[in-house]
């Protein structure tokens, strides 16, 4: 079946550090690239018998000449730790596409993103997938000081209209990112058909769903959760929803997200 | 061509690897994934009388060589089951076992006998872990008095197989066994998992909304080779072993103590085709040791 999710043996292309402890691999399968979309992610089997879960990573990016696909790390724990050390040429088990991806309405007007730190990962494959799109693109990246910011080039390239933030002012603009996506929102004259997409730390994604509320916009967020499966297998990933039933009361962030609509998720912990 | 049957009660099934309950989903979570139908027996998730939301988040945590789960046994209930998952299960020609779960005595019997007018399901597992809401919250499996009833009341509604899935969290495993034999069970199966706990100790909370839960995964292989050793040793009744089951070797450990078949439970969640990969590797070691028939390793320990 074209395009299913399956258990990939994949090879290591290229890996490079491309912010400070932040990694990006590139990985072959066409089985993946070619039917990927932003938003969705892969579940990696991390080489070691110490590790017993897979760990979750949004895919970044593809290369469709290569038929390979990027994911983008930060090497913050045992499993990321282990997969920084990683080298080319090396395999990996890698179970994908899984979840749901990004989803814009037919008459969006404007995307407007919102990322912090790791969360820019699955923006550079959402802007890759909307690069036909002749609408403006502004990304709002956020990061603590500007040696983690990456993929700078790149945004440019693929047309959107970066807005830099660093929390400490070494880089951009000083503040939190989402500072800067409200006076953005007050600038605005209308706001109708702008399509908001949020990823990054939790506190992040809380104030970007009161500002998209708060405008009236709409959106969607890429959550994170625990995930021993990634497919809707364990039922370990629950996500509380606005509007339960009693035949559904949770979301599973693996299969019904990671990619949720703003209006409908709860996003406390 | 290594003769895999192993015969349980009246049924007999192609081959002894079978998929635990609540790491396998009702099946259509594998499609595409695994050859569902080479798997000796599909043991689905838990379905209750009426439906369940689960318990809040975190359900999960990993723990070293384990994880720890607190998933509450979120379903659809008894009716919407027969409309939603059946139709999917029907089509798959191995063995369906419904594993069911009361909240009291006597809900147990009344599942299976709803569960017993629907064609396509072999036998039923009963998740005796799950508690009582009666006696306290107690599980079912903690007084071999109950164990005995609940086993007998789901016995007279039901001519399919029956298997009591025991808890290992009791004093006597084997002193529980002889109940539901008792009671008319045709199999045991265990062991569930063991109660467990982990705390972050930056915030001081537990990394668990119910605080404890239940470990899982090769963490708890060897108290689940010793129960099924004990239970193997108490009871006439075949036992299938779940505990920690992540490879072909694990599977025939347990095959070597005692057990008739095996569950591969939390290995399904790091790797969908988990189950036929054990299968298969089970197959290859009959091969290259000169053993036609897979029943010919059962029981074979040692001692
Ligand atoms: C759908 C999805 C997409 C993701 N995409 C990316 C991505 O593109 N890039 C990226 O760097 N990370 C991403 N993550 C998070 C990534 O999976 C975790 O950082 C990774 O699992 C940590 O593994 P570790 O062994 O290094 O850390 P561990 O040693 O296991 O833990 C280190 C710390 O990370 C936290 N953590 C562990 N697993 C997760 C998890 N699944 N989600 C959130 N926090 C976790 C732990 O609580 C702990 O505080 C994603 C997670 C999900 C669910
Ligand atoms: C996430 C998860 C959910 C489970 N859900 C159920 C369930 O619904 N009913 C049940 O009888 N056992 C359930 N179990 C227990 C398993 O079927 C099995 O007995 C236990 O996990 C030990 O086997 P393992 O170490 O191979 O996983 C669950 C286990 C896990 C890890
Ligand atoms: S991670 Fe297992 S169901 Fe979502």
């Amino acid at each position: 079946m074209p395009g299913a999710t399956n258990d990939f043996l994949v090879k290591i292309e290229q890996i490079n550090l491309v912010a400070q402890n932040t990694f990006r691999i590139s990985l072959k399968q066409s089985g993946i690239s070619r039917y990927v979309h932003a938003g969705q992610f892969v579940n990696i089997k991390i080489p070691s018998n110490e590790i017993l879960w897979r760990r979750p990573f949004s895919v970044h990016k593809i290369n469709s000449v290569q038929n390979t696909f990027d994911i983008l790390f930060n090497a913050i724990g045992r499993g990321t730790a282990a997969l920084s050390k990683m080298e080319v040429g090396q395999q990996l088990r890698v179970l994908g596409p899984l979840g749901k991806a990004f989803v814009y309405p037919e008459n969006t007007e404007e995307i407007i993103i919102v990322a912090g730190g790791l969360g820019i990962a699955p923006f550079l494959l959402l802007l890759q997938d909307m690069a036909d799109m002749d609408i403006p693109k502004h990304l709002f990246y956020g990061v603590k000081t500007g040696s983690l910011a990456c993929c700078v080039e790149e945004i440019h390239q693929l047309g959107a209209h970066l807005h830099l933030v660093t929390e400490d002012g070494s880089e951009g603009q000083k503040g939190l990112v989402t500072e800067f996506f409200e006076k953005y929102l007050l600038s605005l004259p209308v706001r109708d058909k702008r399509m908001v997409y949020a990823c990054g730390p939790h506190p992040m994604l809380v104030k970007a769903q009161e500002l998209v509320k708060r405008f009236g916009l709409k959106g969607q967020v890429s959550v994170e959760n625990m995930m021993a499966c990634g497919f809707g297998a364990c039922v370990g990933c629950p996500v509380k929803m606005a509007r339960p039933t009693e035949s559904k009361f949770y979301y599973l962030a693996c299969t019904d997200g990671p990619v949720f609509d703003l209006d409908e998720v709860i996003l406390d912990d | 061509m290594i003769d895999a049957r192993v015969h349980i009660g009246q049924v007999c099934f192609d081959n002894p690897v079978m998929v635990a309950s609540g790491t396998f989903g009702y099946a259509a979570e594998f499609e595409g994934l695994v050859d569902i139908n080479a798997i000796g027996a599909i043991v689905t998730k838990t379905v209750t009388l009426e439906p369940r939301p689960g318990n809040p988040p975190p359900r999960i945590v990993e723990t070293p060589s384990g994880m720890i789960n607190s998933i509450g046994l979120p379903n659809v209930g008894v009716e919407q089951f027969i409309t939603e998952k059946m139709p999917f299960l029907s089509t798959l020609t191995t063995r369906i076992i419904v594993n069911v779960a009361g909240k009291v005595n006597e809900e147990f019997a009344q599942i299976v006998a709803r569960l017993d007018e629907v064609p396509g399901i072999d036998g039923y597992e009963l998740n005796y872990s799950c508690p009582n809401v009666k006696e306290g919250g107690l599980s079912f499996s903690a007084d071999p008095a109950i164990a005995e009833k609940v086993t007998k009341l789901v016995r007279q509604k039901t001519k399919r197989l029956v298997i009591a899935k025991l808890t290992p969290n009791v004093t006597s495993i084997g002193e529980i066994g002889q109940a539901v034999q008792n009671g008319g069970a045709d199999a045991i199966s265990a062991i569930n998992t063991l109660v467990g706990m982990a705390v972050d100790i930056n915030s001081r909370k537990p990394k668990i909304a119910t605080i404890t839960g239940g470990l899982s995964g090769p963490a708890i292989k060897p108290v689940a080779l010793a129960k099924v050793f004990e239970l193997v040793q108490c009871v006439n009744i075949p036992v299938i072993a779940i505990g920690g089951i992540m490879s072909w070797q694990d599977a025939l450990e347990f095959l070597i103590v005692g057990a008739r078949a095996i569950q591969v439970g939390t290995a399904n969640f790091m790797d969908p085709g988990a189950a036929t990969k054990t299968l298969d590797g089970l197959l290859s070691y009959c091969r290259e040791n000169g053993i036609s028939r897979i029943v010919d390793v059962i029981g074979t320990l040692k001692t």
